[in-house]
């Protein structure tokens, strides 16, 4: 039998996972689209929300508006940066830049990090995480920052249960030494902000703590403990189903047909593979 | 672990060093190499500031691996990249900064990444009219190689590091033989120029050209020169004799601005020459060292193949003296007792050798057998005998066809059926197929029935006849339940044409999620499937956004486009798998140089078809010459018929020396008379064995 066809439904035994919070909230919310997505590696091109052209456009307009913050932060001369926002066929693209120039002067530090990624080990397994931005200010001071791109702003209760809010701080302390070398921070010296890029004067900002870190740390070694002890039928589906509209495996669940709606939906659409060795392009070889 | 003298030279460097490794394939520079990358990280290095450098995503697996652990320290993570992914993320990054002074029209609108598919459509579309004209006349050749061969070009200048304006000179120059030809260099130079035009009229950017503004604007910038030096501190280059000679020259001028590097230079390699490898230009980066670390002693290679290789490179002018005491390494060889006339029969000697040292108790996966190419008739010819035998195994190939994939051209058939105003009915065959494909638990039978019942020519197109139309004994034939999904998929089709979508893509993925996938179809947890699927929704997709920004109209809907350009060969012709297998125990099936690429070693290895030309001789490419666009060769020489002898039988060298330092214990030859297509051959491999054989028998008579 071909076994390039025969997939690990677990994890595999021998090999460390790495668990990005994307993985983790996925596990959380639903197990068998934790198995179907990462372990499976199942692409199920089926529409996620709807109208499709609106939840496309709104994908890429986040996609644009990363790049244009990650290249301002690089020092590309924001006139040129300017032009490109004012060309661009999105309305809310233009208005969120400039909402993201007002907010620049504050970003100053000793050091800027710019889409960075950490990685540390979580029990035999590795965590890792894409910052937008972390800036470095002595004490020393770490704030955390991460552009959201919905044009809703969620409730706090909402983003403090999200697996990003305990995974970004909680990583940064512990791969601190991955930014400079000899560098350690203890958990009160690092701060969350979630920035909105639709709603600027309402940014979300956490505080981290030793308490919360011990929590982190307990509740995240728990989780990936115990989707290291599942068997491959115990990837039970959510009993949630209002969020299998939101989720391309429904008809793989036989959870229904048609994607939910985009405007009913608390979500923050972002790309998929949150996380990938950026191979890009290559000329491949061709024998 | 015991460390050789050469591994514990890597693993003890002082910091700040700038070592260069040489050595052949299997001496152990990649372990150890990898475990100086751990210790890089655990000595306090950030992650993120070591970059690690490879030609082919393949050739960083066991770093991956390595970083993977739980043991690799906390941190940043590695960046590992091929020059063609660092000049996008560059370019991409560094756009507005370039646009206007490299000559792009819209200098603040984004730039459009071109993929392989996307850029040989928009050849296509500029050659066109060129081909009206008479151009390539002479040249006999499918057209979607025409193009591939024309972008090759434009590659090969930006890897080597040319103008492409002197594509078709270079070509002229060395070129020998009937002087009608020379007029199609000029073809390919004017088809070149004119693609480069037309991609900075557009903001286009083919793989050629986000090498060329990497090189002539990016790394020269202060601001991306810069990010680059700050961000990298320590660099790590692996086989870089595949690399090219454009990264080669970068790295020379970088490397100096490193922390610590460790580069990695495999001797008798370059395999990737047809895609611009040069190992001579790898070379040159040695003198630029504080370090050099030579290895000298095969860890894999059993001394026997290791005596075979050097005979085989003495016959084949390669290797001018052989050490004294050297095995001749035909103990090490196996190859069918009795001459085999057909190839089917030497595919059944080739399973039944693998199904007795698995017997044995080889392991499969220590087992790889290996061709030259490997079309699919060869490839199912091969699995159905394993299968037969229930051995595991699993194959490989770098590009298979997404348009032959069933479900890509089921769905291909119900877009041409949903879309009439293409006019581009299916045939009742594809429909026949498509529904085989779509509804679960239908045999060919009833789905040639259905077809034949349920198809309608109606006002010049094909449509689909309600299943409540027939009559109640056609019905009761084909089942109720079958119909009943059948009117799912007909009524989903049905709504779709009075309010289509503009966008194919989105069809392709509502029809998939809607109706293919939802159970009693065929899709329905059918994880290939959905994998098939969403690679075409994936190419449909990236050719929509590569194409709506053109600037002039076209004459016709996108998605009609794409699937002119699919049916034509010149889009969804490459497949790049983006779901890897995980590593099994199973017999490893694929192209030698597939192979190689893998870079790692297996017990048995079985040659198949030895006598066949393939294994030396390099495709018919006769609008580019990889050695000519090299930069090893000396403009306005003519490359002659005794360069091409030469050339093969040096390629020919390097493969049965690439393969051999990753064998362990022996190789098996399978032979016959007739090759596949029923031809006898008697290609230099097999000569090259049969000298050897000769010269080992003279020796055991004067001995």
């Amino acid at each position: 039998m071909d076994t390039a066809k025969r997939r690990l439904d677990t994890l595999d035994p021998k090999q460390a996972f790495a668990f990005s919070q994307a993985a983790l909230q996925d596990y959380q919310e639903c197990r068998r689209r934790f198995q179907l997505r990462y372990l499976l590696q199942a692409a199920w091109p089926a529409p996620q929300a709807e109208p499709v052209r609106e939840h496309e456009r709104q994908i890429r307009r986040g996609e644009r508006f990363h790049r244009l913050a990650q290249q301002a932060l690089l020092g590309v001369p924001l006139d040129r940066l300017d032009a490109v926002a004012a060309a661009d066929s999105d309305e809310h693209l233009a208005q969120w830049w400039q909402n993201f120039t007002r907010l620049l002067p504050e970003l100053q530090g000793e050091q800027r990090y710019v889409e960075t990624l950490l990685s540390a080990p979580l029990g035999r397994h590795r965590l890792v995480a894409k910052y937008d931005l972390l800036v470095l200010s002595p004490g020393p001071k770490l704030v955390i920052y991460d552009w959201k791109t919905g044009l809703k702003r969620p409730r706090r209760a909402w983003l403090e249960k999200r697996s990003q809010t305990r995974v970004y701080p909680y990583l940064a302390v512990k791969a601190a030494a991955g930014l400079r070398s000899g560098l350690s921070l203890l958990p009160q010296q690092v701060e969350m902000i979630y920035w909105f890029a639709a709603h600027p004067g309402q940014p979300e900002k956490i505080l981290y703590t030793p308490e919360q870190y011990e929590k982190d740390e307990r509740d995240l070694l728990g989780l990936v403990h115990e989707i290291d002890s599942l068997s491959s039928n115990q990837f039970d589906m959510t009993i949630e189903e209002r969020a299998c509209q939101y989720c391309v495996y429904r008809s793989y669940c036989a959870r229904g047909a048609a994607a939910g709606s985009l405007t009913e939906s608390d979500e923050e659409f972002e790309p998929e593979g949150e996380i990938t060795i950026d191979f890009d392009q290559i000329a491949e070889i061709s024998f | 672990m015991n460390w050789t003298r050469p591994q514990r030279a890597i693993l003890d460097l002082p910091s700040g060093s700038r070592a260069f490794v040489t050595g052949p394939a299997g001496s152990g520079k990649t372990t150890a190499t990898t475990q100086h990358l751990l210790d890089l990280l655990s000595s306090g290095v950030p992650g993120a500031s070591i970059l690690l450098l490879v030609p082919q995503r393949t050739l960083a697996s066991s770093y991956q691996a390595a970083l993977r652990t739980p043991g690799a320290a906390a941190g940043g993570q590695v960046d590992i990249l091929t020059l063609g992914g660092l000049a996008r993320r560059m370019v991409d990054l560094f756009w507005p900064l370039i646009a206007h002074d490299a000559g792009f029209a819209h200098p603040v609108l984004p730039p459009t990444f071109l993929t392989l598919e996307t850029a040989q459509y928009y050849m296509a579309h500029l050659v066109r009219p060129y081909l009206d004209q008479g151009f390539f006349e002479s040249v006999s050749i499918d057209r979607n190689r025409l193009y591939s061969q024309l972008l090759d070009n434009l590659n090969k200048a930006a890897i080597v590091g040319f103008p492409h304006t002197e594509i078709g000179e270079r070509l002229k120059s060395a070129w020998s033989g009937e002087s009608s030809h020379l007029r199609v260099y000029d073809d390919v130079q004017t088809c070149a120029s004119e693609f480069r035009r037309y991609c900075l009229e557009n903001n286009l950017l083919d793989f050629s050209l986000q090498v060329e503004l990497f090189r002539e604007r990016l790394w020269p910038s202060l601001l991306c020169r810069a990010y680059l030096q700050n961000t990298y501190r320590h660099l790590i280059v692996d086989n870089l004799e595949e690399d090219t000679p454009v990264t080669h020259d970068i790295l020379s001028e970088w490397l100096p601005e490193f922390d610590s590097a460790l580069m990695i230079y495999d001797e008798d390699a370059g395999y990737r020459s047809y895609l611009g490898a040069d190992p001579s230009s790898g070379l040159g980066l040695r003198d630029l060292c504080t370090d050099e670390i030579s290895f000298t002693e095969p860890l894999v290679i059993p001394p026997t193949l290791e005596g075979l290789g050097a005979r085989l490179g003495q016959v084949l002018d390669q290797v001018q003296t052989l050490p004294p005491g050297l095995p001749d390494g035909l103990e090490a060889l196996d190859y069918p007792p009795e001459p085999i006339r057909f190839f089917p029969q030497m595919l059944d000697w080739v399973v039944d050798r693998v199904a007795q040292l698995i017997d044995e108790g080889v392991p499969p996966g220590e087992i790889a057998i290996l061709a030259p190419v490997l079309p699919d008739a060869l490839r199912f010819s091969l699995t159905n005998r394993l299968d037969e035998r229930g051995i595991p195994y699993r194959s490989h190939r770098p590009s298979r066809a997404l348009s032959d994939e069933p479900a890509a051209r089921c769905l291909l058939s119900l877009a041409e059926l949903a879309h009439p105003q293409w006019n581009r009915s299916p045939s009742k065959v594809e429909i026949t197929y498509a529904l085989l494909q779509t509804i679960a638990g239908l045999d060919l039978t009833r789905a040639h029935l259905l077809t034949e019942i349920c198809c309608r020519m109606r006002e010049g197109r094909l449509v689909l006849e309600p299943f409540g139309r027939l009559r109640p004994d056609a019905q009761s034939r084909i089942t109720f339940s079958i119909g009943e999904r059948y009117e799912m998929l007909r009524s989903w089709i049905e709504a779709y044409v009075a309010d289509p979508e503009a966008e194919l893509d989105y069809f392709f993925s509502r029809l998939f999620g809607e109706v293919l996938s939802q159970p009693g179809f065929g899709f329905h947890s059918d994880l290939d499937a959905g994998q098939v699927a969403a690679n075409l929704v994936e190419s449909a997709q990236k050719f929509r956004w590569a194409i709506e920004t053109r600037a002039e109209p076209m004459g016709q809907s996108l998605g009609q486009e794409y699937i002119e350009m699919v049916r034509d060969g010149v889009i969804a012709a490459q497949y790049m798998g983006n779901w890897q297998p995980p590593a099994a125990d199973a017999v490893f099936i694929a192209p030698a140089y597939t192979f190689l690429m893998n870079n790692r070693a297996v017990d048995h290895q079985f040659w198949l078809d030895a006598s066949s030309n393939a294994w030396f001789e390099r495709l018919y490419q006769p609008l580019t010459h990889p050695y000519v666009l090299s930069r090893a060769w000396t403009p306005g020489r003519i490359w002659t018929a005794a360069d091409e002898f030469e050339a093969n039988r040096a390629v020919l060298y390097r493969l049965i020396l690439g393969l051999l330092r990753r064998c362990r214990v022996g190789v098996h030859l399978g032979l016959s008379d007739l090759n596949e297509g029923g031809y006898e051959q008697r290609g230099l491999l097999l000569k090259a064995f049969y000298q050897v054989q000769l010269a080992a028998g003279k020796d055991q008579a004067n001995g």
